[in-house]
């Protein structure tokens, strides 16, 4: 069984009088552990597609089925159970909590999976290990580095061990460098992890790097490069692994 | 715990902004504490003051005024008038001793309040509802010292002639009759009555003799009744003496116009003035002792132990009194029985306190007095309290009916600055909360998270606007204004001397006094404001579907 199916998925937002189809007539399936690149220009419907495969909207129409079940049908708190201990999320604009230290913004994720707080410090500090920034734990955002800073948001997203990690451009904010280092991070430890990676962008360069990539125009689903689903992750597989 | 450190975090770590709501709540609750504790001082203020008669132990106080009609009971019908009460106005400065000599005199009057007899006053005791009864007798005294004026005018009066004209009867029957028989007498012949009347004219009668007489008018004269021969009198007003005082003050005599009250000792917790009153030295106990007001004995430079000398009867003053607001205060305070020999008023007051039986009675009691007695002027607390004024009851009105509207104008202003600074906060932070919800908070954790927040902001700023609070409320107990209040009575001109207007004051410090009640009004305004603010700013977040709340730009 697919990790998600899509049939006739459509958003519209209401924008006074106007109505705006973000999406319209998706039909995809998206199996476990892949790594999938959304493509296309800005407004062509990436981040919305993303936010309703991360339970984070409904859809207008259409099904949004996650491991058998239909998105639109679970209730608020069952959807934030589903993005607390099965989506990571990694934003553009990192999303870090202002006031809270890179070792607090991850546990920010943690506490309420009901992690204690030794347990839920022990299990930051090892993430942020992870993401190279050990050091810079006790700092506060505005402290950190704009790669650093997405660093701690990829501790903060992977912590629960998420099924399916959600990222949207997230190197948009970046140079060039630090974003092949940000994909580089979060493409190994999901795989580590066995996480399905789905990233939205319109940066070619870490488009290419994922075994399917998916075109969207106009909110539309303009290709999917079906071939790709068997080469998995290995193709983007990082020097770590 | 994670969650309480976010708390702490959001507040200190956002700190310009926790200052600013902790600031804007805690001027918002100690405006709240502050005008509620001035009102609270100003009500009490007006409440301690505005009691007088309570202040006294007397419930209602019973006077007689002039008035043109009698009435029944002790203070009606005849008896002393004002003019009569008052005639020691017109003494004879000359009685004082020789003109030229030193006097030193004290004239004591009733003035508008006139006197009745102790006997009568004991009367309004077997009133219904009454439990006691105090007489007291107050005067104006007018004290005079100088030298005893030389001119003294002795004017004669009498001795003059007053002529009076005067219609007189005509004679009767029997008079005519005599008179014609006593001119027949002396030969004088009177025509019939038928002749005469074509000669004499319209006179008719005794008329128509007109002729005769005037050939015999002394035969006329002679025979005319007694009555009619003396009809032109002299009347001669009988011969008086009177001495009288011509324009008083052109010696050095110098006039001081002070009032004075003789005290019924019985019960010194009632009288005119009481033990309570007594804020130096002690209460009179009898003989020759006297109690000054305070503010008498400092114009007068008088203090316990002092002597007063009086017509010649020296007292020693033996305390100093606060003259309650309103009530019967004079200037000095005597024994009854000694003012009353002082100034000649031997068993005679001129003011009763009543006490009721108990509160509730007052109104009843006050009727039957003023039903019973046609002349008494019955006098309540509530009445007394109506003739004070000054500044505290201009604050005290102010108060009544600003300070209510300023409370709840203070009230709302800091639910509002609470709930709007709560409500910014959160607008502020629909992205973060965005955030949290896309992390997989569930919609109860995300507001329980900024209500407890908002609800560390109201307790701190509730806490911050108590001290606040409190402190002004001690500024103005340290430093705040002082109020009067007066009550002023008498005044006017009675037998063209003027009677000193009697104004009472009182000043009261204006304090602030802090309630628990009005602290935790303030703080809970504050703590619930913040807390209903944020919770609803929270929940309208919360609500937010967490794809809208990331899309929010900050």
């Amino acid at each position: 069984m697919s990790q998600y199916e899509l049939t006739g998925v459509g958003k519209a937002f209401n924008r006074g009088p106007l109505v705006i189809n973000a999406l319209q007539s998706v039909d995809l399936s998206i199996e476990p552990g892949q790594f999938v690149a959304l493509e296309g220009p800005s407004g062509s419907g990436k981040t919305t597609l993303l936010q309703l495969l991360g339970a984070l909207d409904r859809p207008s129409s259409g099904h949004v089925l996650f491991e058998g079940r239909n998105l639109a049908e679970l209730r608020d708190g069952e959807l934030a159970e589903l993005r607390l201990r099965s989506f990571g999320f990694v934003f553009q604009q990192f999303n870090l909590i202002p006031t809270l230290t890179a070792l607090e913004n991850v546990q920010a994720k943690l506490a309420p999976a009901g992690y204690s707080t030794v347990g839920s410090r022990q299990r930051a500090e090892g993430m942020l290990a992870e993401v190279g920034l050990a050091d810079r734990a006790g700092h506060l955002p505005s402290h950190l580095s704009g790669g650093e800073q997405q660093r701690v948001a990829i501790a903060r997203a992977l912590s629960v061990e998420p099924r399916v990690v959600l990222a949207d451009e997230p190197t948009g904010n970046l140079d060039t460098g630090t974003g092949a280092e940000i994909v580089e991070i979060l493409a190994t430890l999901a795989a580590e992890r066995g996480a399905t990676v789905i990233v939205a962008t319109h940066d070619t360069g870490l488009a290419g790097r994922a075994p399917r990539r998916i075109a969207m125009r106009d909110g539309r689903l303009v290709a999917t490069d079906a071939d790709a689903q068997t080469v998995g992750l290995a193709a983007v597989s990082s020097p770590r692994s | 715990m994670f969650y309480l450190r976010y708390l702490r975090a959001e507040l200190l770590r956002r700190r310009g902004r926790t200052i600013l709501t902790l600031l804007g709540l805690a001027v918002g609750v100690a405006l709240v504490i502050a005008i509620s504790s001035l009102s609270k001082g100003l009500d009490d203020a007006q409440s301690a003051t505005l009691d007088p008669l309570a202040g006294i132990g007397t419930d209602l106080t019973v006077t007689r005024t002039a008035q043109d009609t009698g009435g029944g009971g002790p203070f009606g019908g005849g008896g002393r008038d004002v003019v009569e009460a008052n005639r020691a106005v017109v003494t004879d400065l000359s009685k004082l001793g020789k003109a030229g000599t030193q006097f030193v005199h004290d004239f004591f009057l009733p003035g508008t309040q006139l006197t009745f007899t102790e006997a009568q006053a004991k009367e309004i005791a077997a009133v219904e509802g009454v439990a006691a009864v105090s007489a007291g007798l107050t005067l104006q005294a007018v004290h005079q010292e100088g030298k005893v004026p030389k001119i003294v005018a002795s004017i004669q009066t009498g001795g003059d002639r007053i002529d009076v004209n005067r219609a007189i009867t005509p004679p009767t029957a029997a008079e005519q009759e005599a008179i014609r028989a006593c001119l027949a007498k002396l030969g004088v012949e009177l025509p019939n009555q038928g002749q005469g009347r074509g000669q004499a004219g319209p006179g008719g009668g005794l008329g128509g003799q007109g002729g005769e007489r005037a050939a015999n008018p002394r035969a006329f004269a002679q025979c005319l009744p007694e009555r009619m021969q003396r009809f032109r009198a002299t009347i001669t007003t009988p011969r008086e003496t009177l001495q009288q005082v011509l324009d008083p003050p052109q010696t050095d005599i110098k006039s001081e116009s002070y009032t004075i009250g003789g005290v019924e000792l019985g019960d010194p917790s009632m009288g005119l003035v009481t033990s309570a009153q007594v804020s130096a030295g002690r209460f009179l106990k009898g003989g020759r002792e006297a109690l000054v007001s305070a503010t008498y004995a400092a114009r007068k430079s008088l203090k316990v132990g002092s002597e007063l000398d009086l017509n010649g009867t020296t007292f020693t003053v033996v305390g100093l009194v606060n003259p309650p607001l309103g009530g019967q205060g004079v200037d000095v305070y005597l024994p009854l029985a000694r003012l009353q020999t002082l100034s000649d008023q031997k068993g005679l007051v001129n003011v009763v306190l009543v006490r009721a039986t108990d509160s509730a009675s007052v109104g009843a009691v006050e009727q039957r007095i003023e039903t019973a007695y046609a002349q008494a002027e019955v006098a309540s607390a509530k009445q007394v309290a109506g003739r004070i004024s000054g500044s505290l009851v201009d604050a005290a009105n102010l108060s009544h009916s600003l300070g209510l509207a300023l409370s709840i104008v203070a009230d709302v202003a800091a639910f509002l600055l609470a709930a709007l600074l709560a409500l910014s906060s959160v607008g502020k932070r629909v992205r973060e909360l965005g955030t949290l919800k896309a992390l997989g908070w569930t919609q109860r954790k995300v507001v329980r998270q900024v209500a407890a927040e908002s609800l560390a902001q109201g307790v701190l700023g509730g806490v911050l606007g108590v001290v606040l609070g409190v402190g002004v409320a001690l500024l103005v107990g340290l430093f705040g204004p002082t109020l009067t209040a007066s009550s002023t009575t008498g005044g006017g001109s009675l037998l063209g001397v003027e009677q000193a207007a009697r104004t009472t004051s009182e000043a009261v410090s204006l304090t602030a006094p802090v309630g628990v009640a009005i602290l935790l009004a303030g703080f809970g305004l504050a703590v619930v404001g913040g807390l209903l603010a944020g919770a609803a700013g929270a929940l309208r977040a919360a609500r937010l579907r967490p794809a809208d709340a990331l899309r929010t730009v900050e």
